[in-house]
């Protein structure tokens, strides 16, 4: 509960924030805290400084173009969730921002927090891989397919910051997750999406190194984007992960499942528990 | 027997007095309190399950900023510290008595606040690091070094008891330090020997902890020029914290104050002294300062006491017509590294045959050191575990003999006209109307209604379960309780040494001293928790407070008013038995001449009054009561489950539970709510489980501890019936635990009859959805040839 | 250090503190607030909820120095300056849905919050699927949700009927 000392900045630039961040070589980035925080309450890292992203302009909010969904880095869940032009762009992006932690999580956590940080069973990822989404960084465009590496590791580098993700529209989305009992975190959820002729379809929480695309799943769905193309589909138990909540043959047929529901309740998101 | 004329109070819904202060952020709890100068403790914990303690070095620790004192077992012992003296085999005349090996004296474990041996628990606190702030002292903590010789360990209970197994204390050839049997062993398996059929069933009931929401915490303080300590700590009773916490240091109990006001939550974890709440006290008289600590949420996890563990194996033997004939058991409690309360096994031993009437009975109680965090009476302790092993044994039976199970059930109860009944093993269930409660159970859950409801599950493609559990518990608990009534010109005052945790004793304390003395509600006060005050007091647990209070202030008010009367007679100059008493007014029946309580206690301070009145118009009054009460009902619930997945859904609870004489049924009803969800976080959720292979706690915080929450619960029927008990003045019974009593059997049955088509696998709690589907999948497996 | 300014119910406050301080703390322990409580490290019980800037947060993870310049409202700043209490704060009460009260004011906050901001109208099923980031041990839930339905219902015009007895429905 305690944190170790360190100092808290507020920079009022993006320069001013990369300026901060190559002046010291062991700070970290804070945007709604709420996964840094926690950590660091449990003493698990020990950044010299704090380098809070609130104030940056320009990294919050949300906007239509060219219909691709522009997102901030630093918009809450909440603010997404209730926005009225994700909520009719992407519905089922909104749906799952809304089943993020919960309400006062969803008051502080940002977009860019939690894609940064890649938690293998977080949202996000899901939505910004089963979307192919482009993360747009003070220094470049990430493709989602490049953008996650493994567990709680991302193609940023150091200092790099997350300015926005563009999300292209789809014809279609839907996303199903099983939650924990527990951390509520996802033990496997699926985000699936129609582009014209092609599909998109991601995992979180079941892959053993993190958020992954069912390549079999968009295939059948690309020829029949329906809840019947699921039955054609297999998950190898050797690519999930083990843990007390799910062994790797449960989170496999969970993908499935979650797969399949997804395809049942497009246009929203659905949990379960 | 009260004459229920008199309730004004009694009996009613009333809001609780302990609210206005609670919800408005004003409460009191330890942390609440600050003191000037206070620094803060922090503890260096162990990382092994086992471990022989080589060397630890403070240097590195009393270097870093802040850091005031590091203090380890050898300084303990230097300073002449003692173990905490936790008496954990119960004593009151009905406890089922429980003995070593070979009917010898219990050996219970030295507790000293730090060891100077080993760790036997992952977790144990083997030294404290006292710095200017937390945040230095959980720095300082982290640079203590300690070196471990690491010994070989054993967590489960089966284990621990085998021939071989690791060692936890050199004063016991094994780790068995409970072996008793009850009832006729001989008589028993005669029955067995020639019974057409017999059921048995195996089930390790988990490892639990209570996860009161409020983290221990205690602030101490030692004022050398009067010599005393003062610790602000949150327990179960703060008279009884006050003798243990003074026994440690050798002193006289008058030389410890206690002050345990508001307290968050408690469930049984809360009634056995904390080693920290010692060290706090320790380091303040050694530093002169004022010390603060409080548990973190993963520090509670891994060493608030925990709860059940119990491996039970239950078998029935039952006649052609469905009659049980004779029961056989084994328990095996697992204490944990050292053995604060037997409790839970005591308690259980004595309730093994539940709600039926089973001649012949007859058990196996044993218990165990482990390298585990020590175990205690977990709210309803000992009797969720039970119920559990006969009622999911019951309806086992009734699957394989082919005989409907409330049938069965009803076949088999204990009648209202075998009350006052004594079972087999000895208890004597003192009222109660079981049939009526399981008929009253199924009518409020429309069991006539379920098939529709599980016609319309499946055709959503989900199973749809209906469990059922009867229940009887007891609640004993300390015997002792004593009251103050204090009069004075503007309310009466009672001091009492229960220590509520949320049950709002404020409340329904003020609701029978009302109606005693007959005054308003309004103008009684509780007064509790200072131990300067309070002077004596068995604090709250076993659902005795309600039924204790209640007691001593029914022979207080008598008391009282007696001296009210002997006060009028007096001041009015005429003889005792020319004064009345009745709706709070003493009247001299020779003239008009009335004077209300609060008229009178003004007088009773003036000078030159007898002696008999020189302390005003108060009593105190002390009371012993052994006789135990037995709480019953019967509950039912639905479950719906997710075949696909193993998820479930609670679609509906319902409880019928016999409290005796009801006080306050608003809360009543609350604690009937919480104590379900309770026994359900259990049967679904909850495990403190152990890493088979390295003997490491897995569940340290929420992340991984699932517990019941807003949207995984349901809302409840809860009816509540009063059938008397005969064994105290109001009647009361105990109305706290039922809830949780039932739950774990209720639930597991309805799983089970929910994964009928899948089948009823036996499913260990917690039932969680992955087990679910496993149960599903082995099932498909083996019958994918048929 | 950092110079913290906050207008914490409605007063305006200033305090230097170390940077690491949490707005938990800050409120506790140099506002001596103790009514908004800790009761995990792991942003999941819902004890230490209170507002900022209008929207219910765990102040167990905000800094205080990113709560800067910002309005907070903790349980203590709920009921009128003369007593009055507020409407989930009575119906806390007369519902008994609190036992001991620990988690009680992270619990009124957020149910505030959310009967303050919730687009539509609630049901049981909202409240519990809405409230899931608070944690009680000792009601069960049953009789929160209750109160909050019942301020609720009073809100939107609905006459709140004489409460029933507890536990009968």
């Amino acid at each position: 509960m305690v944190m170790y000392p360190t100092r808290y900045h507020r920079p009022n630039s993006l320069e001013e924030a990369l300026k901060l961040r190559a002046d010291h070589e062991e700070a970290s980035y804070l945007s709604g805290g709420h996964t840094l925080i926690p950590a660091l309450k449990q003493r698990l890292a020990r950044p010299s400084d704090l380098i809070d992203l609130a104030a940056l302009p320009g990294l919050r909010g949300v906007k239509l173009e060219n219909n691709v969904l522009s997102i901030g880095a630093t918009t809450t869940h909440a603010e997404v969730a209730a926005s009225p032009i994700v909520r009719k762009a992407i519905p089922a992006l909104a749906g799952m921002v809304g089943t993020i932690g919960d309400r006062h999580v969803r008051n502080r956590g940002t977009m860019g927090g939690s894609v940064a940080n890649n938690d293998p069973a977080a949202d996000y990822p899901a939505a910004v891989l089963g979307l192919g989404a482009t993360v747009i960084t003070d220094r470049r465009r990430i493709a989602a397919d490049d953008f996650f590496v493994a567990l709680y590791e991302t193609a940023l580098e150091p200092g790099e910051i997350i300015i926005r993700i563009d999300f292209p529209v789809p014809s279609q989305a839907g996303y199903a997750k099983f939650r924990s009992a527990a951390s509520r975190y996802a033990v496997a959820a699926v985000f699936v999406a129609k582009f014209g002729a092609s599909a998109r379809a991601a995992v979180t929480g079941a892959g053993s190194s993190g958020v992954f695309r069912l390549h079999d799943l968009e295939q059948a769905l690309a020829e029949d984007f329906s809840p019947a193309a699921v039955a054609q589909c297999k998950v190898d138990p050797g690519d999930m992960l083990e843990d007390l909540v799910g062994t790797s043959e449960y989170r496999a047929n969970l993908v499935l499942v979650m797969a399949r529901r997804a395809l049942e309740h497009l246009g929203e998101a659905c949990s379960y528990k | 027997m009260l004459a229920e004329r008199v309730f004004k109070a009694v009996g009613k819904p009333v809001p609780r007095n302990e609210d206005q202060r609670l919800i408005t952020g004003k409460g009191r709890f330890s942390d609440d309190f600050s003191l000037p100068g206070q620094v803060f403790a922090a503890m260096v914990r162990s990382p092994h399950p086992h471990a022989r303690i080589i060397s630890i070095d403070k240097t590195p620790a009393l270097q870093m900023p802040g850091v005031l004192g590091v203090y380890t077992g050898e300084d303990c012992v230097k300073d002449g510290l003692k173990p905490i003296p936790h008496s954990p085999v119960p004593s009151t005349k009905y406890d089922m008595k429980l003995r070593g090996p070979g009917n010898t004296e219990v050996f219970a474990g030295s507790h000293m606040p730090l060891p100077t041996d080993r760790a036997r628990h992952v977790g144990e606190a083997l030294a404290m690091v006292v710095a200017e702030t937390l945040e230095q002292a959980q720095s300082g903590a982290e640079q203590v070094a300690i070196e471990y010789e690491v010994l070989p360990w054993v967590a489960d209970s089966e284990e621990a008891s085998k021939p071989g197994a690791p060692r936890l204390w050199d004063e016991l050839p094994d780790n068995i330090l409970v072996d008793t049997f009850f009832g006729d062993a001989e008589a028993t398996e005669k029955v067995f020997a020639s019974a057409p059929h017999t059921v048995t069933m195996k089930s390790h009931v988990v490892r639990v902890t209570g996860v009161p929401l409020e983290p221990r915490a205690a602030l101490a303080h030692f004022d050398p020029a009067t010599q005393r300590y003062t610790i602000y700590a949150g327990s179960g009773g703060a008279v009884r914290q006050k003798q243990e916490l003074a026994a440690v240091f050798g002193i006289e109990p008058k030389n410890v104050r206690v002050l345990s006001f508001d307290v968050g939550g408690n469930f049984g974890t809360r009634n056995r002294s904390f080693v920290e709440f010692a060290l706090a006290m320790w380091a303040s008289h050694k530093l002169g300062r004022p010390v603060k600590f409080r548990a973190e949420r993963s520090e509670a996890f891994l060493t608030d006491y925990q709860g059940r563990d119990l491996v039970t194996e239950v078998s029935l033997a039952i006649d052609k017509d469905g009659r049980f004939l004779a029961m056989r058991a084994s328990n095996l409690s697992n204490v944990g590294s050292r053995c604060v309360s037997l409790s839970p096994l005591s308690k259980g031993s004595g309730l093994i045959t539940g709600s039926y009437n089973i001649p012949a009975a007859t058990l196996h109680a044993r218990a165990v050191y482990t390298n585990t965090m020590s175990t205690q009476a977990y709210r309803s302790s000992g009797r969720p575990e039970v119920t559990f092993a006969i009622e999911r044994l019951i309806d086992k039976a009734a699957r394989q003999l082919g005989f409907d199970r409330f049938e069965l059930r009803r076949r088999n109860l204990v009648r209202p006209e075998q009350m006052p009944y004594t079972n087999a093993v000895g208890s004597i269930y003192d009222s109660g109307e079981y049939e009526k409660n399981m008929d009253r159970a199924l009518a409020l859950g429309d069991w006539t209604g379920f098939p529709a409801r599980r016609a319309e599950a499946k055709s959503r493609g989900k199973l749809l379960g209906f469990g059922f559990a009867n229940y009887v518990e007891s609640s004993i608990g300390s015997p002792k309780e004593r009251a103050d009534l204090i009069v004075r010109k503007d309310g009466i005052e009672v001091v009492i040494g229960t220590q509520p945790a949320g049950q709002g004793h404020e409340t329904s304390f003020a609701q029978v001293t009302a109606d005693l003395l007959g005054v308003p509600f309004e103008q009684v006060k509780i007064t509790l928790g200072d131990t300067d005050i309070v002077s004596a007091g068995g604090g709250t647990h076993s659902g005795r407070s309600m039924r204790h209070a209640s007691a001593v202030i029914a022979l207080g008010s008598v008391d009282l008013i007696d001296k009210g009367k002997a006060l009028m007679a007096h001041l009015e100059n005429v003889p005792l038995e020319k004064v009345e008493f009745e709706d709070g007014f003493f009247r001299v029946t020779t003239s008009n001449r009335a004077l209300s309580w609060f008229e009178l206690a003004p007088l009773a301070e003036q000078d030159g009054l007898p002696v008999e009145f020189k302390d005003g118009l108060r009593v105190r009054r002390d009371n012993e009561m052994h006789t135990p009460v037995y709480p019953n009902g019967a509950c039912l619930c639905e479950i719906e489950v997710d075949p696909e997945t193993g998820a479930v859904d609670i679609k509906r609870y319902t409880s019928v539970d016999d409290v005796g004489r009801c006080i306050n049924p608003l809360i009543v009803h609350g604690q009937t709510h919480g104590a379900i969800a309770q026994g359900v976080g259990q049967a679904l959720w909850e495990e403190c489980a152990i890493d088979p292979a390295s003997g490491q706690p897995l569940m340290g915080s929420f992340m991984d501890y699932g517990m019941p929450r807003f949207d995984n619960m349901p809302s409840f029927k809860s009816e509540i019936v009063e059938v008397l008990s005969p064994t105290n003045p109001f009647g009361i019974k105990a109305g706290g635990e039922g809830g949780t009593t039932g739950a774990l059997a209720v639930i597991t049955s309805a799983i089970d009859d929910a994964l009928a088509d899948y089948g009823h696998p036996q499913i260990e709690m917690p039932v969680t959805p992955l087990k679910i589907w496993n149960a599903i999948q082995d099932y498909k497996k083996h019958h994918k040839a048929a | 250090m950092q110079h913290v300014t906050l207008t914490v119910n409605g007063t305006k406050v200033s305090c230097d503190v170390p940077d690491e301080t949490l707005l938990v703390t800050f409120l506790r322990e140099h506002l001596n607030l103790t009514g908004t409580h800790v009761g995990c490290d792991t942003t999941q019980c819902g004890c230490c909820v209170v507002h900022l800037n209008g929207k219910s947060v765990k102040s167990c993870t905000v800094l205080a120095a990113q709560a800067q310049d910002g309005e907070v409202t903790t349980i203590e700043g709920l009921a009128e300056k003369d007593g009055t209490l507020h409407p989930m704060q009575e119906a806390f009460h007369r519902l008994h849905a609190l036992q001991c009260g620990y988690c009680t004011p992270g619990m009124i906050m957020a149910a505030v919050n959310l009967v303050d901001t919730y687009p539509e109208p609630l049901t049981e099923e909202i409240v519990r699927e809405q409230m899931e980031g608070n944690l009680c041990r000792c009601t069960g839930y049953h009789n929160i949700v209750k109160a909050i339905l019942a301020v609720a219902a009073a809100k939107h015009g609905v006459t709140d009927k004489a409460p029933a007895p507890a536990g009968a429905e």
